[in-house]
């Protein structure tokens, strides 16, 4: 300011918006009132232009002072001349006041994203311009270093960093204070101290943030560790790939050093220390201590081993102190806060807070700090927002390339040094990638496996060749050529590496793999023996999302190209290869198809469901004879249940010329499709015609004849004579709530309330109040039908929360329509009676910590429970097979009363298998469907050979040619399925799904971004990888 | 700026920077932008450019600054507005085409635009 001889600048916008409200005679009025005291020589009034404050005009601001009057009238000017400028005393009536709109907005410390962190390292950026020493001046920046220099020894600062106990933040964890006292502590000269700003961790950009953002933290806490190591010379090691990075590291620099910050006899201290900036050339392993060490001598990047370790002997031989960017940053408020401040922050062992930069799946992704020991699942679900699109949470590679996965059961887990390591996983230096599940883990492996060996130095042999050997395993898992021997090869390889590798790379490299085969070895096996990606992404072995997310492997983009040219027949010809309820499952399957179709992350899947049941429907009047191949076989095979499971598996094998016959225990065939899925969704006409297909196949279904009841195992190979039975008598029993009063009069299992409804016997509750317990599809099957059913109210009772309910989305959209009431967070407890139901006990929960499915835990809270006046009780909480009549059989079951498998899906008794709900517990229609091809194709291979072996059953796609343009297509909206108006919907069980228009459906197939092609092509393309020898000449 | 040759002379110089600093956010309009790798990746300097046009064309002195990242990556480009010492009030993302209605509305008629906000930073 150059009117240094003024007392005070009155500054004033005359900007337009000012003009308009009179600020032209607030400058008179001012400037006259200035003449009238007699202070025109120490008051000078300044007009400036706009400052775009026009809303609170006309303004006077006044300097030095910083006064900022808004809203000022000509009649207020006497009053803020002699208050302000004669007395200076602040006018609260015209001072600026914030307004209410304002405040009302969300300080950041209310924002989820913010709420947790602590800014320490971070506490710049974002607020300062990095490119003016000033601003971080302003923050506090250079006092530690000035408190240092004018109060402190370097035995002081060394002892205060020992004491804050910060550990060093490049991954490590090696105490900070301890490292720099060695330095100390060596004997040599000069020392160095040195900067590791590599970051070569993909994902990781933490220090990059920390250098663009507030440059001058590193170099302030680089002078005082050079200052408490007696260093004078300071490198600060860059990755060349950091441009912005290193541009604002040299101003500041330059900054620092025009200022005197650096160079010598810093603020006459006598204390001289200097920094340069040597960039990286771009290699991983450079990271590496030494490597980036020898690198800076101007050597090639490899690293040596230790001892000596740099402290005692680093650059040139000489003791260096060798940190990460965070590490350096924090030292200053360790300086100006104290070391008890910083050791009072997050945990005993992991003293101080820790960055992270976390990316992937998550919907927050960014750079967080936060104090040590906070769990894995605050940072990813309460900060991070949790997973896009609600998907599930799968893992999140924490180290980088060199460090693991970590699954959902370990939410719970502090992240700090320590407890990481007791569960295997690494913090690494901060980068956490989350991914869900549409990630394969093999590939997932791969891609790091793939970086690391690149970046492989190449001086020591296990980790040059056994990284190469341990990629080409995983190359060939990946494209379908796995065997058996992969993963021991894959575990010796590994161990070699951690054993014998000269530096940290060599020995981690295996990490990832490692990890991802402890938590993930199913997947690994899907990919070797069965040659499938459970996760869609390997494109050998996946042809299409869609088709591979389908239990049952169903051609989808075929039958879906076929229908968009409205060839229904054909479409619905391909469907039945696979699954035979085409009309069943247009109405009722979950379809993972869609939840899994590409075009979904674009803007919503493509209607597959609904393209099925119109094209079903559309074929229902043509007949459908399954006709098998000829000559016939001669082996009587037993299917006991008609459920979906059953009957596929009994289509299969007539379709392969075997004599089937299905024992039900029902009145009527169909299993939880007839007895379970409600009428308004699955139409009882539609059920039968299905049904009617398989005895066209030639079929015997005979009813009203239970396993146990009825007949015995041996009856059936004895009398009988036959060769083989397959059981799938489901999942029918529903599970027990193991509350008080669940005996009393009125409480009806959901499975057995559903059962009555279809059997015709359905109980009267017409005008009584329900509730049902549980929030799966049963339990909202229940209250919707409870609701046709004329109950006067329906509540669904829930111990957790919407999002968490596994019910379809639809179906609780739906339920809540029909005027269902919903409460969630609530327990049952009781039931009240005695003779018979007057109300439910409810205690309610909150959410706590995570469990092992990523989801949190309900417990109850403080306050006591509730009651709910209702007249029935409906619990929905899950169903098991009957167990009973299966041990009878002499049948082993697994815990949860599902039956005990091979492989082969042989049962423990020889000559019998097990297929659908009665093996993996209650799923849907189109997994026991899967379950029943497969079971038909075991029998067969059994009934021909005498063996039992796992058939795969292997994906296939016709990859039809593509018939429209996608580009008109791009924009199309999903259809949106019709229901019948809710008015209608009560006392009835007519379907509440409308039919659609062919030429909607038609337009929806088009929607279809036909993956198969794109995938197929690129299968073509890329040879597969046969033999080693191969490998090596194609590289 | 004359180099620093004791504490004393630092203390100055902190006080000096300090008051400057006050002095622009009690008495101006600042406007901040978010210019760190994430942000000029999500088109930060699009959106400077913007800025700087139309407060160009409407004639008025604010302050524009760039800062470093303040952690929240995915909603970059993020733009600060502070106005005389009150609350900083963040928005985002901000493309070059939300400006005019944001100078206008924010800075014009004292009215946030609730839509784009992301958080407020102030003293709480």
């Amino acid at each position: 300011m150059a009117e240094a001889l003024l007392r005070s600048n009155v500054m004033i916008c005359e900007g337009t918006g000012c003009a308009a409200s009179q600020a032209r005679d607030v400058i008179v009025a001012l400037k006259g009132e200035i003449h009238r005291r007699g202070l025109d020589e120490e008051i000078r009034v300044v007009q400036t232009g706009c400052r775009g404050f026009c809303a609170m005009g006309p303004v006077v601001m006044i300097y030095p002072d910083g006064i900022f009057y808004c809203q000022i009238k000509p009649e207020d000017v006497p009053h803020l001349v002699e208050e302000t400028l004669l007395k200076g005393r602040i006018v609260e009536r015209l001072a600026y006041r914030e307004p209410l709109s304002h405040r009302a907005i969300p300080h950041y410390s209310e924002i989820p994203f913010y709420t947790k962190q602590k800014r320490i390292a971070l506490r710049n950026c974002g607020m300062i311009d990095p490119e003016d020493i000033r601003e971080y001046i302003a923050r506090d920046g250079y006092a530690a270093l000035a408190k240092v220099l004018g109060e402190m020894s370097p035995q002081q600062v060394l002892a205060e960093v020992k004491a804050s106990g910060l550990r060093g933040r490049g991954g490590a964890g090696f105490p900070t204070g301890l490292k720099w006292e060695f330095t100390s502590r060596s004997p040599g000269q000069p020392k160095y101290v040195v900067c590791n700003a590599d970051e070569g961790d993909p994902g990781a950009f933490m220090d990059r943030s920390i250098i663009e953002g507030d440059p001058h933290s590193l170099l302030e806490g680089m002078a005082i560790a050079g200052y408490a190591i007696g260093a004078r010379q300071g490198f600060v090691y860059c990755r060349a790939e950091y441009p912005l990075a290193v541009k604002r590291l040299h101003v500041a620099i330059d900054q620092a050093r025009a200022l005197g910050l650096l160079g010598e006899n810093i603020l006459g201290s006598g204390f001289s220390f200097d920094l340069a900036v040597k960039e990286g050339a771009g290699a991983f392993v450079c990271g590496e201590e030494t490597a980036l060490l020898a690198s800076i001598e101007g050597r090639r990047g490899e690293p040596r081993p230790r001892p000596p370790f740099p402290a005692v002997s680093g650059l040139w031989g000489k003791p260096t102190n060798l940190n990460n960017v965070k590490s350096y940053a924090m030292t200053p408020q360790i300086i100006l806060n104290g070391a008890d401040w910083f050791a009072g922050i997050g945990s005993p062992q992991s003293p101080g807070t820790a960055i992270f930069a976390l990316t992937g799946k998550v919907r927050n992704t960014g750079l967080v700090e936060v104090p040590m020991g906070i769990t894995l699942g605050e940072i990813i679900y309460d900060i991070g927002g949790g997973i896009i699109g609600d998907r599930q949470f799968k893992a999140v590679q924490t180290g980088g390339p060199l460090g693991g996965c970590i699954p959902p059961q370990f939410l719970n887990v502090k992240v700090d040094f320590d407890s990481l390591r007791e569960v295997g996983a690494v913090m690494g230096s901060g980068g956490m990638i989350v991914v869900d599940e549409d990630t394969c883990m093999v590939e997932f492996a791969k891609f790091f496996l793939t970086f690391a060996t690149a970046e492989s130095c190449g001086k020591c042999v296990p980790c040059r060749a056994g990284g190469k050997r341990m990629l080409e395993i995983l190359s060939r898992i990946c494209a379908g050529q796995g065997r058996r021997e992969d993963l021991a090869a894959i575990r010796a390889i590994a161990e070699g590496m951690e054993q014998a590798a000269l530096c940290a790379l060599g020995q981690l490299t295996p990490g990832p793999v490692m990890a991802a085969l402890r938590y993930f070895e199913r997947e690994f096996i899907a990919h070797i023996e069965d040659k499938r990606c459970p996760a869609g992404s390997c494109k050998e072995l996946a042809p299409a999302r869609c088709l591979n997310a389908c239990p049952a492997g169903v051609d989808v983009p075929t039958y879906v190209s076929l229908a968009a040219e409205g060839r229904f027949a054909e479409a619905l010809a391909v469907h039945r290869e696979r699954n035979p309820f085409a009309m069943i499952c247009g109405r009722v399957c979950p379809a993972f198809c869609e939840q899994r179709c590409r075009r979904g992350d674009i803007d919503a899947p493509v209607g597959i469901r609904a393209i099925k049941r119109f094209m079903a429907d559309h074929e229902a009047a043509a007949p459908w004879f399954p006709a098998g191949p000829r000559p016939a076989r001669s082996e009587k095979v037993a299917v006991i249940g008609s459920g979906p499971a059953g009957l596929t598996a009994a289509l299969r094998l007539a379709q392969a010329g075997f004599p089937v016959t299905v024992f039900e225990a029902l009145p009527v065939p169909g299993g939880m499709m007839a007895v379970g899925i409600p009428a308004y969704r699955l139409p009882r006409e539609v059920l039968n015609r299905e049904i009617e297909h398989i005895r066209q196949a030639g079929v015997q279904i005979v009813c009203n004849r239970a396993l146990g009841r009825d007949f015995r195992l041996e009856d059936l190979f004895d009398r009988e004579g036959f060769k083989a039975v397959i059981v799938a008598i489901g999942a029918h029993r529903g599970l027990r709530l193991g509350i008080p009063g669940e005996e009393t009069t009125g409480v009806v299992n959901g499975t057995d309330f559903l059962r009555d409804v279809a059997l015709g016997r359905a109980p009267s509750i017409r005008g009584q109040r329900v509730a049902v317990i549980g929030g799966g599809n049963v339990a909202v099957d229940a209250a919707r039908t409870a609701w046709r059913l004329g109950a006067s109210e329906v509540h669904i009772v829930y111990r957790r929360t919407r999002q968490d309910m596994p019910a379809y989305p639809e179906e609780i959209e739906a339920a809540r329509e029909e005027g269902i009431t919903f409460h969630f967070l609530s327990a049952p407890v009781r039931v009240l009676g005695p003779e018979s139901v007057t109300a439910l006990e409810i205690q309610p929960q909150r959410l706590s910590e995570f469990d092992a499915t990523g989801r949190r835990r309900p417990v109850p809270v403080k306050t006591g429970p509730q009651t709910l006046a209702v007249d029935v009780v409906i619990p929905a909480i899950g169903q098991e097979p009957d167990k009973a009549c299966v041990l009878e059989a002499g049948l082993e079951t697994n815990r949860d009363s599902t039956l005990k498998v091979g492989d082969s899906l042989a049962t423990t008794r020889a000559g019998v298998f097990a297929a659908g709900d009665a093996v993996s517990g209650p799923a849907s229609v189109i997994e026991a469907v899967a379950q029943g091809n497969r079971a038909a194709r075991e029998v067969d291979l059994y009934l021909s050979t005498g063996t039992l072996a796992k058939v795969a059953i292997p994906l296939e796609t016709r990859l039809p040619p593509l018939t429209w343009n996608m580009e008109e297509h791009s924009e199309t909206p999903r259809l949106l399925t019709a229901l019948s108006p809710v008015a209608e919907r009560a006392d009835s069980f007519a379907e509440v799904e409308l039919p659609a228009q062919e030429a909607q459906i038609r337009a929806e197939c088009r929607r279809c971004l036909r993956c198969d092609l794109e995938w197929g092509q690129q299968r073509r393309q890329t040879p597969a990888m046969s033999t080693p020898d191969a490998h090596a000449q194609a590289l | 700026m004359p180099k620093l040759m004791s504490i004393e002379d630092f203390k100055k110089l902190q006080e000096d920077s300090r008051r400057s600093i006050r002095m622009r956010m009690k008495t101006g309009t600042r406007i901040i932008v978010g210019m760190g790798t994430c942000g000029i990746a999500a088109g930060a300097r699009e959106t400077l450019q913007a800025i700087v046009a139309e407060l160009q064309r409407r004639e008025i002195d604010a302050h524009v600054t760039t800062v470093g990242c303040i952690g929240m990556c995915a909603s970059e480009p993020l733009v600060d507005i502070e106005q005389a010492e009150g609350s900083r009030i963040t928005y985002g993302p901000v493309k070059p085409h939300m400006i005019p209605r944001l100078i206008e509305e924010h800075l014009i008629n004292g009215r946030v635009v609730t839509e784009w906000v992301v958080g407020r930073l102030g003293k709480d």
